[in-house]
């Protein structure tokens, strides 16, 4: 009986395991592997898509592990030591260059159809190549941005979009509190058209303080390569570079006027001319400063702890978005100069409204803002690619399948909606795609801002944002800016509007050589300015003053001692002393 | 043919954190050490320390910040923890709900009391800054101070001050004289506990100063987490942090034989 035990249990465990086997394949299909490796919150809820995807081309069942990167700069690291099993990655377009320059990737030529497919293995009756679905205009700028890219240990030069697809892009620019902007009356479009960047450092653009307002206010990201490109703007256009030329002798610009530099060419220019400016302008900034943020950018905004930040487009609509107050009304504020509350109202159904008092309308506005100065600007590209040294080979075909279901209209729309920045996907595309737009719809119609509001019978009762599509297109394709015309969300449309030519948007490449010169600036910047000596002063004149009191202290008592033994004296009594003796 | 015996004694209970500490301390401070020699080519260089100490990226001007900031903090936190370690070992027997409300805020995790202290700051509408971040600082190492205070001076053998005060002594001389003198081990390791991780703090600074104040901490985290070629600068950063932590090991063991009065903590 006591063999048998153990047998008996033995049997029961390999039971179960074959039987947990079966349950996790029924089907007896082989199951193929693919190891993405990307941001943190940056898709949308893609798997039961995907699955039922790859299995309607190959037949096959797919597990796809998810692993995340918080900063390029780690992805990085894991890639170019190669201890890291991933087959495809979405870093940033830099980042990219940089593993291209290194031949650490492997060619994608996603963009010509024959050469993508020839080793793939799929159903290709139900297969749709969607590689042109990619916005050609986001392709051009990667394109003219990289150039030639040379290979180290390789003959000739490579294409950037021969080893990436560009998966979403955004810009750099300034979020703002539309409200306290307005109250310290410069929510303008003069003034801030003419402060431009120097927005970030208080600067009106003639030297002057943009607003008392703003000091102990400016949020400035901490982030090497934006904040280095945002203070290279702030001195271009407030003159500190007249004059000034490029003493980088490795670039094609060599002795050029910065002034005479495209803004392409601009953004990615570091000397040690540059360097020393910037570093200068980031520790005189640290004055008008509320501090650096990291992740905590959006909530000092929308608590009105701050009143502007560097942003990146999409975390910037987040924001604009969550910052929706029914109680302010747009036209009367910026009509008087100052915040306007509506009165509150109640509706038949006890919900609650706002009207304001002078103009009689229904309230309501987003108390935030963004805006994109018109000067110069950045733009970026988040992409895929193959690391060769840490992908497996046998995982090619589902990497293949992956990257083209990404680009279907449809994912691209889900995952604008999810993630909020723009998709690479041509915007055109989506706006045709009957799935896209039934997503889009999905999302934003039905499930707008009441989304989970049901009746006692469990019943939908969402109430909706956009009567139609139509109306729901506009927002989302054509939302512009009241402030300047621009468009948020697709900055190339702005390539048509006669406010902003594409040109002033530059792509900013990998620092290369100069990274180093770069970091310790930054870290320099950051070091100086905040200085503890003076706690140390503060600290030493508390400590005098402490020791002074004691030992006026016991002076005092010394002299009291001695008084009371001399008054006992005087009168020809007995001294305390001797009777204690 | 010898049979090779392995004897289960009470020793081996030890050896899995052995090997724990083999692998996550030993290791990744080797790898520290080898970082700290290593050119962006690979090749042994003293270059790290060279850029390190010669101040190009204002790793001096950090430290110096920190140390100035370590220090203050636990200056203050030994001027207010004496007293009231003091008054705590003297009403112990009759009070231990006083220490427990000494001990309490360190269960709850500072990182949560920090954020809080950032929300009431901002609520009062207190500028952030130098002030703020100090305020954080005693805040939360405060206990680290009082409690090896206290445990040192409740465990002060009461017929000593009996004696004193026999032998004529005032309160205060009683207090200058044979307490403070007994209680030097308690000062000492509450120093350490309190200087060592205030020089090396970055999220309290990084909290209650949005980032403004950039302390030795923070300096070491950029240079591994915001950039890929300068983990060697950041290691001679690191190491530097260890040689601190040892000499003030060594200092705390110097004064520990001295007194021959160990600290029960």
């Amino acid at each position: 009986m006591r063999k048998i035990l153990p047998i008996f249990l033995c049997a029961v465990l390999l039971l179960s395991v074959a039987v947990s086997a079966a349950a996790c394949n029924p089907d007896n299909v082989p199951t193929d592997e693919l190891v993405v490796y990307n941001w943190a919150d940056y898709i949308y809820d893609y798997k039961d898509d995907f699955y039922a995807y790859y299995k309607s081309l190959t037949g096959r069942n797919i597990k796809v592990t998810y692993v995340t990167f918080d900063t390029n700069e780690t992805m990085l690291a894991k890639i170019m030591q190669g201890d890291a099993k991933v087959d495809v990655i979405c870093p940033s377009e830099y980042a990219i260059q940089k593993l291209l320059e290194k031949d650490l990737l492997l060619p994608l030529n996603y963009f010509d159809e024959d050469k993508y497919v020839a080793d793939m293995q799929a159903d290709f009756a139900k297969y749709v190549h969607n590689g042109g679905n990619v916005d050609r205009n986001v392709l051009g700028k990667i394109d003219e941005a990289f150039g030639a890219v040379s290979v180290e240990g390789q003959d000739g030069t490579r294409k950037m979009s021969d080893y990436m697809v560009p998966y979403m892009y955004g810009t750099l620019g300034i979020l703002y509190n539309k409200y306290a902007f307005i109250d310290s009356g410069i929510y303008d479009y003069g003034i801030m058209n003419k402060a431009n960047w120097g927005i970030l450092f208080n600067d009106d653009g003639d030297g002057n303080l943009l607003s008392n307002g703003l000091t102990g206010n400016i949020l400035m990201k901490d982030s090497i390569r934006d904040s280095y490109a945002a203070t290279l703007f702030y001195l271009k256009e407030s003159g500190k570079l007249d004059g000034l030329t490029s003493t980088d002798e490795s670039s094609s610009y060599y002795g050029k006027a910065y002034s005479e530099l495209s803004v392409g060419e601009f953004i990615n220019a570091v000397d040690d001319q540059l360097l020393s400016l910037c570093q200068q302008a980031l520790t005189q900034q640290k004055e008008q400063l509320f501090g650096y943020e990291v992740d905590f950018g959006k909530d000092d905004l929308l608590k009105g702890n701050a009143m502007v930040d560097l942003a990146w487009s999409g975390d910037a609509m987040y924001a604009v978005e969550e910052s929706w107050d029914d109680s302010l009304c747009a036209a009367c504020s910026e009509e008087r100069g100052e915040r306007v509350y509506g009165e509150e109202q109640r509706d038949e159904n006890g919900n609650k409204y706002y009207v304001c008092k002078h103009c009689q309308e229904e309230c309501g506005d987003y108390e935030l803002s963004y805006y994109v100065p018109h000067s110069a600007g950045n733009i970026w590209f988040d992409g895929w690619a193959i690391p060769k040294n840490t992908y497996n080979p046998e995982h090619l075909n589902a990497i293949k399948i992956f990257i083209n279901f990404l680009n279907s209209p449809r994912v691209a729309a889900e995952n604008m909606m999810e993630i909020g920045y723009s998709s690479a996907v041509d915007p055109e595309a989506v706006r045709q795609d009957a799935d896209a737009r039934a997503t889009l719809s999905r999302v934003y119609l039905v499930d707008c801002d009441y989304w989970d509001k049901k009746d006692e019978n469990g019943n939908d009762v969402a109430e909706f944002d956009y009567g139609s599509w139509e109306e729901f297109e506009e927002y989302f394709f054509d939302s512009r800016d009241v402030m300047d015309n621009s468009n948020w969300r697709y900055p190339f449309v702005l390539s048509d509007d006669e406010t902003r030519a594409l040109e002033t948007l530059g792509v900013m490449r990998d620092f290369g050589v100069n990274n180093k010169a770069v970091v310790t600036m930054w870290n320099y910047a950051r070091s100086t300015g905040e200085n503890a000596l003076p706690l140390l002063g503060w600290t030493a004149l508390v400590l005098v003053v402490a020791a002074g009191i004691i030992v006026l202290c016991e002076y005092i008592k010394r002299l009291r001692n001695s008084k009371i033994k001399i008054a006992p004296a005087a009168s020809g009594g007995e001294s305390p002393d001797k009777s204690d003796e | 043919m010898t049979k090779l015996k392995f004897r289960f004694s009470r020793k081996a209970f030890a050896y899995p954190y052995m090997i724990f500490l083999l692998l996550f301390v030993v290791v990744p401070l080797v790898i520290v050490l080898i970082n700290a020699f290593l050119g962006d080519d690979g090749k042994l260089t003293f270059a790290n320390f060279a850029e390190f100490f010669s101040d190009k990226g204002g790793g001096l001007t950090v430290l110096g910040n920190s140390l100035i900031i370590g220090f203050v903090t636990t200056l203050i936190c030994l001027v207010i923890g004496y007293p009231c370690a003091y008054f705590l070992a003297k009403y112990h027997a009759s009070n231990k709900v006083l220490v427990l409300l000494f001990i309490l805020p360190m269960w709850v995790n500072f990182l949560i009391r920090t954020l809080s202290t950032k929300a009431i700051f901002m609520a009062l509408d207190v500028k952030l800054g130098m002030g703020t971040v100090m305020f954080g600082m005693v805040y939360n190492y405060l206990p680290y101070m009082i409690l090896p205070l206290h445990t040192t001076l409740v465990s002060i053998d009461h017929s000593y001050i009996e004696a004193a005060e026999d032998l004529g002594a005032d309160r205060f001389t009683v207090l200058w004289k044979t307490v403070l003198p007994l209680s030097v081990p308690g000062i000492v390791s509450g120093i350490t506990m309190t200087f060592i991780p205030a020089i090396s703090t970055f999220a309290i600074s990084e909290i209650l100063s949005s980032s403004k104040i950039f302390l030795f901490g923070d300096a070491i985290n950029m240079h591994f987490s915001k950039t890929t070629n300068s983990f060697g600068v950041g290691s001679v950063m690191s190491l530097v942090m260890l040689f601190m932590v040892i000499i003030a090991n060594v200092l705390v063991s110097l004064t520990e034989k001295k007194e021959e009065v160990k600290s029960s903590l």
